[in-house]
């Protein structure tokens, strides 16, 4: 579903992490938010999965403003989220609490129709074969992997990823966002991640947009982000890394240089 | 500034303050620190002399200083040699005589009475301890707002302040002090233990886990659920072990008050002065209480995943022993 963001505020105090954001994703894109750290793409997925509530304006998908976000919106976060002590597939049926009443839930009793899906999610993500195992024993980039299914099992409107790939080693990284695309144009899911990894961003993202301390100062297709405009967005301080980032071939180096610039993300 | 011709109080000075400045700074700092050094000794000394007071005080509220209690020193050590009946094994070696203390086993059937403590603080720990969960979630901040969630702490240190023998004491209008009352007042003071040590557990969970629930739009009760108590699942059971160890040693209590089991044995034969029977209970107490020690030990270690000592096998840990005893020595 097309996604249209109308001027979202978030005031925090004294502090604005969003002011006015505006802007669109067309039905099946990709998208990606970039910016530096604090410069509100946490607050803006939050508000999306109705984690966090707007100051004002509204989100729509399809034309129709959203009240029940979390339940359609699907969210990968960072720290991956799961609940490590249950299985893969346990994990990925908690994609479906939200259409699961409170007993059948807690006797794992969801439909056939659903515990289906939560394998076929599994699938997707490449972990079928190990969907019985516990999720404290895989690796990051397989948790993410289960994160990823969770999300999916919701059968979204809008899938979100919080800085997916930021806590992962770069091959890892890689295979998350392999994931994570072709999930998105198989089921045909508009997608919006936060990433701080400009390359990796690139190699992904069909549009960008950027912001810079709560206000969007770049909306536009790949071919538009160009190193003047990531000047605009991080600012000086990393500029050269982030050039460097961008034009380089070799994605896992510039993985690692880009990391080291921007370490302190919360 | 020589330090044996000052005064002790001119010593405790602040060294700008005694007329020093002439000192270089490795001079002034080696003086601070000294003085520092003795004001930690007059402050230890302090302490203790303080300890000392107090100790002396208590032992006269409890009587120590009457002299009766001495007066009876010979009746203890004459009991002594029957908690400990002597008996000479191959007309050679002296030893306490065990022969007796099993006949006493036998013959009362302390297995039957041990199953009945057993019986008591199994069924009270199973009773509370879900009633615990329930208690300790609710008291949680998450769960339940500020300040109502200190309406079922308060509760739980309600619970806990009134000792599982007094509980049994105010359940005895339902039907005198039995097995029955002991359950319930064990079960009693398994919410307010077992509740607290779950409230401290349900403090230190990650939010990771209950945001990622609550991302997937699941229900309140599906958050606490999913979200929170997966995350206290093992510490819970833990606890519970733990718990079911001191409920043992309650239970015990509680039957010398007349509630049944070994207590019940225990109080009879020391009423009756019959100390050989007395000790033989005592050593079969003992044993019980190790017994369901150990097991809530293995339990734990296996919950925690650790990879030490109590985790060997039964067979291991006996037959390995004097290995690990003189490596333990040698270190």
């Amino acid at each position: 579903m097309a996604l249209r963001v109308d001027n979202l505020t978030k005031t925090y105090g004294d502090t604005t992490a969003l002011s006015e954001v505006s802007f669109e994703v067309p039905d099946g894109k990709f998208a990606v938010v970039l910016g530096r750290s604090g410069a509100g793409k946490s607050t803006l997925l939050r508000i999306l999965n109705g984690l966090t509530e707007p100051t004002s304006g509204s989100v729509y998908l399809d034309g129709e403003a959203v009240t029940n976000s979390r339940s359609d919106v699907g969210m990968v976060f960072q720290q991956h989220n799961l609940v490590e002590e249950l299985s893969a597939y346990d994990n990925a049926l908690t994609g479906t609490l939200n259409r699961t009443g409170f007993v059948r839930s807690l006797f794992n009793r969801q439909p056939v129709d659903d515990r289906e899906l939560a394998l076929e999610a599994l699938d997707t993500v490449g972990l079928l074969d190990e969907s019985g195992q516990k999720v404290s024993s895989m690796s990051g980039g397989q948790q993410q992997r289960v994160g990823i299914a969770r999300a999916l099992v919701q059968q979204p409107a809008l899938l979100l990823a919080d800085e997916p790939v930021a806590s992962l080693d770069p091959s890892s990284a890689e295979t998350v966002m392999e994931y994570l695309r072709e999930t998105a144009e198989t089921r045909n899911l508009t997608t919006l991640a936060s990433l701080h990894q400009v390359n990796i961003a690139r190699e992904y993202g069909e549009q960008f947009v950027g912001l810079k301390e709560g206000d969007v100062v770049f909306d536009g297709p790949r071919e538009e982000l160009t190193a003047a405009v990531l000047e605009d967005i991080y600012g000086y301080i990393e500029t050269d890394e982030l050039r460097e980032g961008a034009e380089s071939t070799d994605m896992n180096e510039s993985i690692q240089k880009t990391d080291e610039g921007l370490e302190t993300e919360p | 500034m020589s330090a044996d011709s000052d005064s002790l109080f001119e010593r405790l000075l602040p060294p700008s303050l005694d007329g020093s400045n002439g000192e270089s700074a490795i001079e002034q700092q080696h003086a601070e620190l000294k003085r520092n050094r003795l004001l930690r000794r007059l402050s230890q000394s302090a302490l203790l002399v303080c300890i000392g007071i107090l100790l002396l005080w208590s032992l006269q509220m409890a009587g120590f200083w009457k002299e009766e209690w001495i007066q009876y020193w010979p009746e203890f050590t004459e009991a002594l040699t029957q908690y400990f009946p002597p008996a000479l094994y191959f007309d050679l070696i002296p030893f306490v005589d065990v022969g007796r203390y099993y006949q006493f086993w036998v013959e009362e059937g302390l297995v039957g009475e041990a199953g009945i403590t057993l019986a008591i603080a199994l069924a009270g720990t199973i009773v509370g301890a879900p009633l615990a969960l329930l208690f300790g979630i609710l008291g949680n901040e998450r769960v339940t707002p500020f300040p109502f969630n200190f309406l079922f702490r308060g509760v739980m240190s309600i619970i806990r302040s009134i000792p599982s023998l007094v509980w049994a004491l105010i359940y005895v209008p339902l039907g005198g002090i039995s097995p029955v009352t002991a359950t319930l007042a064990i079960g009693t003071d398994t919410i307010g233990e077992l509740g607290r040590l779950l409230t401290d557990e349900l403090e230190e969970i990650d939010d990771g886990p209950i945001e990622g629930i609550r991302s997937t739009g699941a229900s309140k009760p599906q958050v606490i659920t999913f979200g929170m108590i997966t995350q206290i699942v093992r510490p819970f059971i833990a606890w519970a072990m733990f718990i079911l160890e001191n409920n043992v040693r309650s239970a015990v209590g509680l039957g010398i008050i007349g509630a049944g089991g070994l207590g019940v044995t225990l109080s009879i034969e020391q009423q009756t002065f019959k100390f050989t029977n007395m000790m033989a209970t005592i050593l079969f107490i003992v044993v019980l209480v190790l017994s369901v020690e150990m097991i809530s030990q293995r339990t734990r270690s296996y919950l925690r995943g650790d990879d030490d000592e109590e985790q060997l096998s039964l067979y291991e840990l006996i037959v390995g022993f004097p290995e690990r005893m003189s490596k333990s020595l040698l270190k």
